[in-house]
């Protein structure tokens, strides 16, 4: 190996330089490299990619939700050529008119569905195997918010259509809004945004749909998938070949753990 | 010597890790394949069911696509804040939540469905870790949280069931139904109470309110069946106007209706007496 081929070299300087040098400045490399480059438990199997599937199922969602966002509008103010709201018939000509327009509103509308499904069959699984236990409780509780809010998409996205069933269910979700104690009445006249709900009302679902609640659902996934890196995925509980299953004890507990001890290393 | 939960705790997770290092397998390639499949079944089963909605619905005069398939209409019709000739319905994942407040009906439960019953399932969610904290993971050897779990689920299909199929009345069949209440409450011949009763059957109060056995009685709204027996009509104009100044919060006001409707309004609560009270 003592002359370097030109290919070689081309190779190190276009490629491997430059990420390098990135590297350097922000654990990219070795970050996506502990991503990647890691063991599971070898008895892990379909129930475990339901996780997973879910991130599948957001992407789905933010993909698009963004292009949804191109060409909907969210005014409840009578577009004088169609005699309809501005959002509906924004949200008619994405179905009727734009190019496979159907497709994308019919997969975020669907998807929605989806991934609210997934994210019950995954909790289900979690615990079904008792993976919310240490030191996966971190895990378990950033998952909770994340369905909290997944919940939250579907309330505020049902709204922006601005047709009858939209309306209606938001009116009486409003008032349920109101029936709180303390911070429910204020809350459910922040949402209206006056005593009838209108544009107001509907600007401000919009914000929560497509920034602040994306936003919080987004960092809550990052923490999540972070903390399964670092912790592993737990095998199924019942498996005989279960990453840290008991051993018998062929030699006395206290020698057995301290050996343990001795070899796990890591972190 | 007995030895704590966490170190106990710590030395499973030891030889966890240990287990995972020497006899595991890589995620990559072999774990993220899984996870691929399983996201294009994912995404396929997305497309499908947008497929099936976009082209199972149908069309109708007023519109391409307001004839509902088996996944429902494109949209329904423009939202109209005059006409309630609609049942207000949330989606699916809301109906347990929907029907939660038709158990809890009366005023001063209602706050159990909608805050209370949520926020403590919110809790015991967010808190189990802490307080299921025995080592067995194996589910038959957990038989209270699989009975939870069970019964969890039970309770949770049956709610959605019932939400999906609770029916209300629309508008248009309550309407229906004004002749026989102008004849039970005796306004017959009344036309501004008559106009008021339709107004009453289409403008959705019975999705809230019960009137003569029919509607919803949700929210804590009270049957309204003998409503004129304690006011006037102009009391309710006022009501009607402002509910939130007479201390009611849920019901939004209704001054867009016009103060010619909210008469006729006012003029048929007045004149709903009871069928006791003659
Ligand atoms: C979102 C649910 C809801 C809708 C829709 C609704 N109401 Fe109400 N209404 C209520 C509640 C709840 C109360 C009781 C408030 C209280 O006890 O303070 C109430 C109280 C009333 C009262 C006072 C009853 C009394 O005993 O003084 C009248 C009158 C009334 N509503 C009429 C109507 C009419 C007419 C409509 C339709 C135009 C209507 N409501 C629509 C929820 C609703
Ligand atoms: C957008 C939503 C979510 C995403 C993208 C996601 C992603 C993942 C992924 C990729 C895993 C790895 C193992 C697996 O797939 O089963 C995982 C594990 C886990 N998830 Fe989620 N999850 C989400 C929601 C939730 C929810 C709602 C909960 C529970 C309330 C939850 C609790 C957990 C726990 C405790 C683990 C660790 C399981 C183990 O180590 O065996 N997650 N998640």
């Amino acid at each position: 190996m003592a002359a370097k081929s030109k290919k070689d070299l081309l190779v190190e300087n276009a490629i491997l330089a430059p990420l390098d040098w990135v590297d350097e400045r922000t654990a990219a490399v070795r970050g996506t490299k502990w991503f990647l480059f890691r063991n599971v438990p070898r008895d892990i199997s379909w129930a475990q990619t339901l996780g997973s599937a879910a991130l599948t199922a957001f992407i789905v969602m933010a993909v698009t939700g963004v292009i949804l966002a191109m060409y909907y509008e969210p005014s409840a103010t009578i577009d004088p050529v169609s005699g309809k709201s501005v959002a509906y018939t924004s949200i008619e000509s994405i179905t009727n008119e734009l190019t496979l327009g159907w497709l994308v509103r019919g997969m975020h509308r669907w998807g929605a569905s989806v991934f609210i499904i997934l994210l019950f069959l995954h909790m289900g699984r979690v615990f079904l195997f008792g993976a919310y236990k240490y030191p996966r409780e971190l895990t378990w509780i950033t998952g909770v918010l994340i369905l909290a809010m997944g919940m939250l998409m579907g309330f505020t996205g049902y709204l922006l259509p601005w047709d009858q069933t939209a309306y209606w269910a938001t009116v009486v979700g409003i008032n349920l809004n109101g029936t709180a104690p303390f911070a429910g009445p204020w809350l459910a006249q922040f949402l209206a945004g006056g005593p009838e709900i209108g544009s107001d009302a509907l600007a401000k679902f919009y914000a929560l749909h497509m920034l602040a609640i994306p936003g919080a659902l987004i960092a809550l996934i990052g923490v999540h998938i972070y903390l399964v890196t670092r912790l592993g995925v737990s095998s199924p509980p019942w498996s005989g070949e279960a990453a840290g299953r008991e051993r018998p004890a062929v030699e006395p507990a206290g020698a057995r753990a301290g050996l343990v001890r001795g070899s796990g290393g890591g972190d | 010597m007995a030895r704590d939960l966490g170190e106990l705790n710590r030395e499973d997770f030891a030889r966890y890790k240990d287990d995972v290092k020497k006899e595991g397998k890589p995620f990559f390639p072999r774990a993220i394949f899984h996870d691929t499949v399983m996201s294009l079944v994912v995404v396929g089963i997305i497309v499908a069911l947008a497929a099936i909605w976009y082209y199972d619905a149908g069309d109708t005069p007023e519109g391409e696509g307001l004839e509902p398939g088996i996944l429902g209409p494109w949209y329904t019709e423009p939202a109209d804040p005059a006409t309630t000739n609609f049942v207000p319905r949330p989606d699916w994942y809301f109906y347990f939540l929907f029907y939660l407040l038709r158990i809890f009906k009366w005023p001063e439960t209602v706050f159990i469905a909608t805050v209370g019953i949520p926020t403590i399932c919110l809790i015991l969610l967010i808190g189990l870790p802490f307080y299921d904290r025995r080592r067995e993971r194996r589910p038959l050897h957990r038989p209270v949280a699989m009975v939870a779990a069970v019964l969890t689920i039970l309770s949770m299909a049956v709610l959605t069931w019932k939400g999906a199929t609770a029916k209300e009345a629309l508008g248009s069949e309550l309407v229906l139904l004004v002749p026989s209440w102008a004849e039970e409450q005796g306004f017959v011949g009344n036309e501004e109470a008559e106009k008021g009763a339709k107004l009453f059957a289409e403008s959705g109060c019975l999705n809230c309110h019960t009137y003569l056995g029919q509607g919803a009685g949700n929210l804590g709204a009270p049957d309204l069946s003998e409503v004129g027996a304690t006011n006037d009509a102009a009391y309710f104009v006022q009501y009607l106007t402002n509910p939130a100044a007479y201390g009611n919060t849920v019901m939004g006001s209704y001054s867009y209706l016009g103060a010619e409707n909210l008469a006729a309004l006012g003029e048929f609560l007045a004149a709903s007496k009871g069928t006791s009270g003659g």
